[in-house]
């Protein structure tokens, strides 16, 4: 097969004023054929990114070359053909957008290419048929949602007919059925015989691909296929890497059953093994088949209040409308119900614009109730003249990508500008920022009067984590914690907030990943299109099934491999969410009768 | 009704798709029609053209669809900086003799020419901001584009970057939104770390520390929004001064031209009366 990219050694620095270039490449070679599709692995930092850049020539190396279906990346003249070749699509679609209606947006990239009006009508057409935004074609782009428009970045690429497509991070911020629909796209694209590389944080969307590369410091160490990449979690975990989560469950259950064949990475693939086993098992047991008992430890995992415990935030019957009295009056929420406990970690799923974020902005007064009731803590937000100041002081809020508004110099003093501003100052104040900068990670010492700007995307985050905590707040809301962290950053993200919630404090996630809902919260809340639609313990509102997909969500693996078997025939108690619950009922299931 | 819904007072600048019969004029009709009452509004010298002009700006605005109860939502953000122009006009006007000064106070003087003058002032604010919403409105950013381009393309000729500048008004515009979310939602995080808006307090130093938490993130956010949207652009081909044909072909009708040669007629009408 041709080579379509060839990097020969590549390295590249970016220039920082008055410093050292900052390395972001070093010496990498990598080829990638005609019709591939490869993922491109990698901890925050690692150059995944720079090197996406380099392969239509928006960067160039400082040393070595990068040559495009036989163009080298450095001759100005051969830019435009080598932008035809390989087309781009970003993570935040809304900066890809250049025009105000979805049609003439997608005619951008024809139009710089000098076509014909009418050339330029077909390629639009056929673009925007390819990703069924056909009928969206005469509406301004910001009234879309995040997944079509993620969709018409596509379409706008696809219009230029390129032979090569890069998606850059396109998933991280989609919900469960957006991303879906994303990965079927880009395995349409590879089936129809374009060459497709993908950037991702999630290891699941690199199982899709035929081949895996993982960059580190801007080298690339493992390059293989998925089976290979994924056949070691020691190698990768020094990678800021992870399995995909149904390769970690088979490596779980690997422990407790040797017999199980190494390398399992997709959900049927476990299943059979699982199937596999059980027959075996059938097999060996002589006697009569003992009942399946749940351990102990199963039963102790089982969620359910011990004691009665007390409504943190009781909200019923809320609604709010966006933009109330103009044209562009959209509704957002409509009866609203939610109850939160103290002290426990309660998760908001939904799909992109079902009114997540509008209901978070609620609980600590950002919004007032226009319907309905909402009482938090001991403060009635429906009276007009509720100390709105105080609900803020007991509910932090900690937004989507919160580091994007950090504003001080200093990692300290960014975190002690609350507590600054609610009255603290001298000692007290540095012993409340010591205490915030503990609970996320950071070390007092050696991280406060570090530079904001210049420490990684996962301390950034922390640090934004850290100045909310710093209020000492006792219900704590977070929107999508752990969107574009890589994956170590995330898994250390996650057990800090653990250890908050043991620590006494009430926690409330929205996220688009399942995973991280179901490891952290004991009670979910579903919203759909500006309503709430089932409330519960995870294994109620994960054990809804197929009802799941609809709402555009999705099972965590252990459920879906726990609904697969029990389709199967395996019999298995309704709603497993728990890891270690699973563990103990298969161990039950697959033992030899002593 | 929220303290940050700051998009509900940008009107400038949104596009309110209604298919009313101005919408489908030329955009070049739209552009010059446009920029003749503009001037127009912002020249005229008499009472009676304002109010002439202001009158025909409602009508425009209705014309189009438009609520003109929202297009006005946009004078909220600079009416207390219109009165204090309107005060300013009646105190400090200069004596004349034609008008008779009506009260004296050392150096302040109330005479019919100030009271005139402050009419005109707040005449003159609200049609200028129903027009330049209505037009806004009735003009989505790529026709305006294509226009533009069309009108100024003679200036190609003597080399200048005429679709870098178009490109560039543009993409203003469409930040113009984007940016009034970013800064909603930077406030609102601020705001939930302790942050009060808007009460007025401490010297002028200590209020501009008060805006730091938001500018400084608003700027960096923009400047990173500048450069995700460039290297897109460079990614889908785009070249200053590449050779560009486009999706929207225009056409000059007999209704643009009645449609230009009324505004024309409104524009001289409202700068004589």
């Amino acid at each position: 097969m041709e080579p379509i990219i060839v990097l020969d050694q590549v390295s590249y620095c970016y220039p920082v004023p008055g410093s050292n270039p900052q390395p972001a490449l070093h010496d990498l070679s990598l080829q990638v054929n005609e019709g591939e599709y490869v993922a491109i692995l990698g901890a925050n930092g690692s150059g995944k990114s720079t090197l996406a850049r380099h392969l239509n020539a928006l960067l160039l190396p400082d040393q070595g070359r990068v040559v495009v279906a036989g163009l080298d990346t450095r001759q100005a003249s051969q830019r435009s053909e080598i932008r035809r070749t390989v087309g781009m699509v970003f993570q935040r679609p809304e900066d890809q957008i250049v025009a105000t209606l979805v049609s003439h947006d997608v005619a951008f990239g024809p139009e710089n290419l000098g076509l014909t009006p009418d050339d330029i009508r077909v390629r639009v057409e056929s673009a925007l048929r390819a990703v069924d935004l056909w009928d969206e074609r005469d509406r301004p782009p910001h009234m879309l949602s995040a997944g079509q428009m993620q969709r018409l970045a596509l379409a706008g690429v696809l219009a230029v007919r390129p032979r090569c497509i890069v998606f850059d991070e396109v998933t991280a911020m989609l919900d469960p059925a957006g991303r879906r629909a994303a990965r079927a796209l880009m395995a349409e694209l590879h089936r129809e015989g374009l060459t497709v590389i993908t950037i991702t944080h999630l290891m699941e969307e690199a199982l899709d691909a035929s081949r895996v590369v993982v960059l580190n410091d801007g080298e690339a160490v493992l390059d293989g296929t998925p089976g290979d990449v994924f056949s070691d979690v020691a190698r990768l975990e020094p990678l800021g890497l992870d399995l995909p989560a149904v390769a970690n469950l088979a490596h779980a259950l690997r422990a407790h059953h040797p017999a199980l064949p190494p390398g399992l990475l997709s959900l049927p693939d476990l299943v059979e093994a699982l199937e596999a086993l059980r027959c075996r098992v059938a097999l060996d047991r002589r006697g009569p088949t003992c009942p399946p008992s749940v351990s102990d430890r199963a039963a102790r995992k089982s969620w359910g209040p011990t004691r009665p415990p007390s409504a943190l935030v009781a909200a019923a019957g809320l609604g709010h409308t966006y933009m109330l009295g103009t044209p562009f009056a959209r509704r957002a929420l409509e009866d609203v119900r939610l109850s939160i406990r103290a002290g426990e970690a309660h998760g908001l799923i939904g799909a992109t614009g079902s009114g997540k974020s509008t209901l978070l902005q609620h609980l600590n007064g950002l919004m007032r109730p226009q319907e309905g009731t909402l009482r938090v803590g001991s403060y009635d937000l429906t009276d007009l003249k509720a100390d709105i100041a105080a609900v803020r002081r007991i509910v932090g809020l900690v937004f989507q990508m919160p580091e994007v508004q950090i504003f001080e110099q200093y990692v300290g003093d960014e975190i002690a500008y609350g507590p600054r501003l609610a009255g603290l100052h001298g000692e007290d104040l540095r012993k409340r920022v010591r205490w915030a900068m503990d609970l996320v990670g950071l070390d007092f010492d050696s991280f406060k009067d570090r530079f904001t700007f210049a420490i990684s995307g996962g301390e950034k985050r922390k640090v934004a984590v850290a100045a909310t905590l710093a209020l000492r707040p006792e219900l704590l809301l977070l929107d999508e914690p752990t969107a574009g962290l890589d994956p170590s950053s995330r898994r250390e993200l996650l057990i800090r907030l653990k250890q908050l919630q043991d620590g006494g404090m009430t926690l409330m996630l929205s996220s688009h990943q399942m995973e991280d809902v179901a490891e952290l919260s004991q009670r979910l809340t579903v919203m759909v299109e500006g309503t709430t639609v089932l409330d519960g313990d995870a294994a109620t509102v994960f054990g809804v099934g197929d009802r799941l997909e609809n709402w555009g969500l999705e099972q965590p693996v252990v459920a879906r491999l726990a609904h697969a078997l029990d389709v199967r025939g395996w019999d298995l108690q309704p709603g497993i969410v728990d890891q270690d619950v699973l563990i103990d009922v298969l161990e039950s299931r697959l033992e030899p009768t002593p | 009704m929220s303290e940050f819904e700051f998009q509900r007072y940008v009107t400038i600048g949104q596009y309110i798709p209604t298919d009313s019969i101005i919408h489908r004029l030329d955009p070049r009709t739209r552009i010059m029609g446009g920029l003749f009452l503009l001037l127009a509004v912002t020249l005229a010298p008499s009472l009676a053209g304002l109010l002439l002009a202001l009158v025909l700006v409602v009508a425009l605005t209705r014309m189009a669809r438009v609520p003109v109860g929202y297009a006005l939502r946009g004078l909220l953000a600079p009416l207390p900086f219109i009165a204090f122009l309107a005060l300013l006009q009646v105190v400090l006007s200069p004596a004349s003799g034609a008008a008779p000064t009506l009260w004296q106070w050392g150096p302040l003087r109330i005479s019919m020419l100030g009271i005139a003058n402050s009419i005109r002032v707040v005449l003159r604010f609200p049609a200028l901001i129903l027009l330049i919403t209505t037009a806004s409105a009735c003009t989505s950013t790529s026709e305006m584009v294509r226009g533009l381009e069309a009108l100024l393309h003679p200036l190609t000729r003597i080399r200048l970057p005429v679709q870098d500048f178009v490109l560039m008004v543009q993409v203003a515009l469409r930040f113009v939104p984007l940016l009034a979310r970013e800064a909603e939602r930077i406030a609102k995080s601020q705001a939930s770390r302790g942050a009060v808006w808007g009460t007025g307090r401490g010297g002028p130093l200590r209020r501009a520390r008060q805006a730091l938490p938001i500018f400084v993130p608003l700027f960096l956010v923009s400047l990173q929004r500048a450069e995700s949207l460039a290297i897109a652009m460079d990614a889908r081909g785009y070249r200053s001064f590449g050779e560009r044909t486009s999706l929207v072909s225009l056409h000059f009708t007999r209704a643009d031209f009645l449609a230009l040669l009324a505004c024309l007629a409104a524009s001289v009408l409202i700068g004589l009366v």
